[in-house]
């Protein structure tokens, strides 16, 4: 596929000498190979390392494009090695930029797109683009509030698997929309993709996310102080207050982890629990 | 019964290790979708669920961001409540249970801190792996890219599942001593277990608000009438 698929149009001998006619290119990549990209962007993070960070599996979910584009099998290795260099976006997202980079790379066999700098470029501007824009959606959005429903509805009805079905489908079906859907509108739209409506929409959806999640909350914490309408002891009651407000103060820095302070609170509590009750 | 049920235990955290962050990252490897899964198989819902839970809570303010390594509650999940399942199988008595969820939450928690250095590690192999996948490419080899995958993914499940198999002997060599002390550790967890569950409320509450005061009023309507319906809706 490296030569032109489209003859230039017809009206293209009226145009004055030493314009050239815009070329309409016909797109090679069918949905078969658009739907292969989606699935092996499931792999983008396999070999996820420091260096090159997703550039290896970015290389392996667009192989099915290059192995398209490039017959010639000396040229598609080169391709492919190209790719390997290092990458790094929202996982999810990472659809999107690698639909676009597949419609460059079309642009690019057929000789009307840039070379390998400018495709360097272009990954690094998805990249950048779609990690702030995915990270604010999926990382701190939709995750936490996936969580969320998924521990309410497990509170609730605690001898039922409900609660892991809830926190699955409100994340995972969401994130494998995008992550098949995603490899069509990128090459669709190419790089333009990431223009203001597109943003918006993100942007409406964290504020959308954030007003539920802080609603999702309240239930969450009515319920953990009066389960079924029968409130807890008071003993169990004050825990849970310590524990929010102990989470609201460390909450304000970034170390210790969430984690190293559950841990502390565990063994002071084992402490306790060794000292006044035997 | 039971063999079954460790290895499938087994599986389920070699398959949480690739979930996590090499395979999809649907989310199905966290600590309350495991837990499920593991109270399935040992028949035990009530203590892999009070476990899946407050890892679960904990886990959610856990993010992946940028290049930050942060802790496996992936395997840590699966660790946690199959350290408790291990521990309570077949106990008849609520003590013993309670006692066995406490430490399977320390356990998943410890796990879960655990496996950072252990990600490290993989992620610093996976860099040599790159390095030779590209190497390879050029020299004309071009099965090195679905080699170089295969084997991360191969590694990410054979750490997932090394890793629980070694919490799971851990657990059944300290069985017995932790029925002794079962008493103990149920008072604790009577505590632990709301004052976890208010932490890890707190920083998901923390993460949503942002500082902006319409969102706090939006939590506290909702937890006033949730509340009020709770328990006037109560028998």
């Amino acid at each position: 596929m490296s030569e032109p698929t489209s003859d230039p149009p017809a009206e293209a001998v009226s145009e004055p000498p030493g314009i050239e006619p815009p070329r309409v290119l016909e797109r090679s990549l069918d949905r078969g190979t658009l739907l292969a990209i989606g699935l092996r962007a499931n792999l983008l993070q396999a070999a996820w390392n420091f260096e090159r960070q997703q550039g290896l599996g970015w290389a392996f979910a667009l192989e099915p494009a290059l192995r398209r584009l490039y017959p010639v099998r000396e040229e598609r290795l080169a391709r492919l090695a190209e790719h390997t260099a290092y990458f790094n976006t929202q996982p999810t997202l990472a659809s999107i930029a690698l639909g676009a980079a597949a419609r460059v790379e079309e642009e690019r066999a057929h000789g009307t797109g840039g070379d390998a700098a400018s495709m360097a470029r272009l990954k690094a501007a998805l990249g950048s683009t779609l990690a702030a824009l995915g990270d604010r959606l999926f990382w701190f959005s939709l995750r936490p509030f996936a969580a969320a429903v998924g521990v309410l509805v497990a509170m609730v009805h605690p001898s039922h698997g409900w609660g892991a079905w809830a926190l699955w489908l409100v994340y995972a079906l969401p994130h494998l929309a995008l992550r098949f859907g995603g490899v069509g509108w990128g090459y669709t739209a190419g790089p333009a993709m990431l223009s203001g409506a597109f943003r918006e929409r993100l942007e409406r959806a964290v504020r959308w996310l954030a007003l539920m999640g802080c609603v999702v909350l309240g239930v969450a914490l009515a319920w953990a102080l009066a389960p079924g309408g029968e409130p807890r002891p008071i003993a169990v009651q004050c825990a849970l207050a310590v524990g929010l407000g102990a989470g609201l103060l460390t909450a304000q820095g970034a170390r210790p982890s969430p984690t190293r302070w559950a841990l502390a609170f565990g063994l002071l509590g084992l402490i306790l629990a060794w000292r006044f009750h035997g | 019964m039971k063999e079954g049920a460790w290895l499938g235990t087994l599986v389920v955290g070699g398959l949480a290790a690739l979930d996590g962050t090499p395979v999809a990252q649907t989310l199905a490897s966290q600590p309350l979708v495991t837990a499920t899964i593991l109270g399935a198989l040992w028949g035990d819902w009530s203590t892999a669920l009070g476990v899946g839970v407050v890892l679960q809570i904990l886990a959610a303010s856990t993010l992946p961001i940028g290049a930050r390594t942060p802790e496996d509650y992936s395997v840590g999940g699966v660790v946690g409540a199959g350290v408790a399942l291990t521990i309570a199988g077949g106990e008849p008595f609520e003590q013993v249970r309670q006692a066995a969820s406490l430490v399977g939450v320390l356990a998943g928690m410890v796990a879960a801190t655990l496996g950072v250095p252990l990600l490290r590690w993989q992620r610093r192999w996976n860099e040599g792996l790159a390095r030779w996948c590209e190497r390879e490419l050029r020299a004309g080899r071009e099965g090195a890219l679905a080699e170089s995958q295969g084997a991360a993914v191969a590694l990410a499940f054979a750490i997932g599942l090394a890793v629980t198999a070694f919490w799971l002997a851990l657990a059944r060599w300290g069985a017995v001593r932790i029925e002794h002390e079962s008493l103990r550790l149920a008072g604790a967890w009577h505590l632990l277990q709301p004052l976890w569950l208010g932490f890890g409320l707190a920083q998901l509450l923390h993460a949503f608000v942002q500082r902006r005061l319409e969102r706090a009023g939006v939590f506290a309507a909702a937890l006033v009438g949730a509340w009020l319906v709770i328990v006037a809706g109560a028998p």
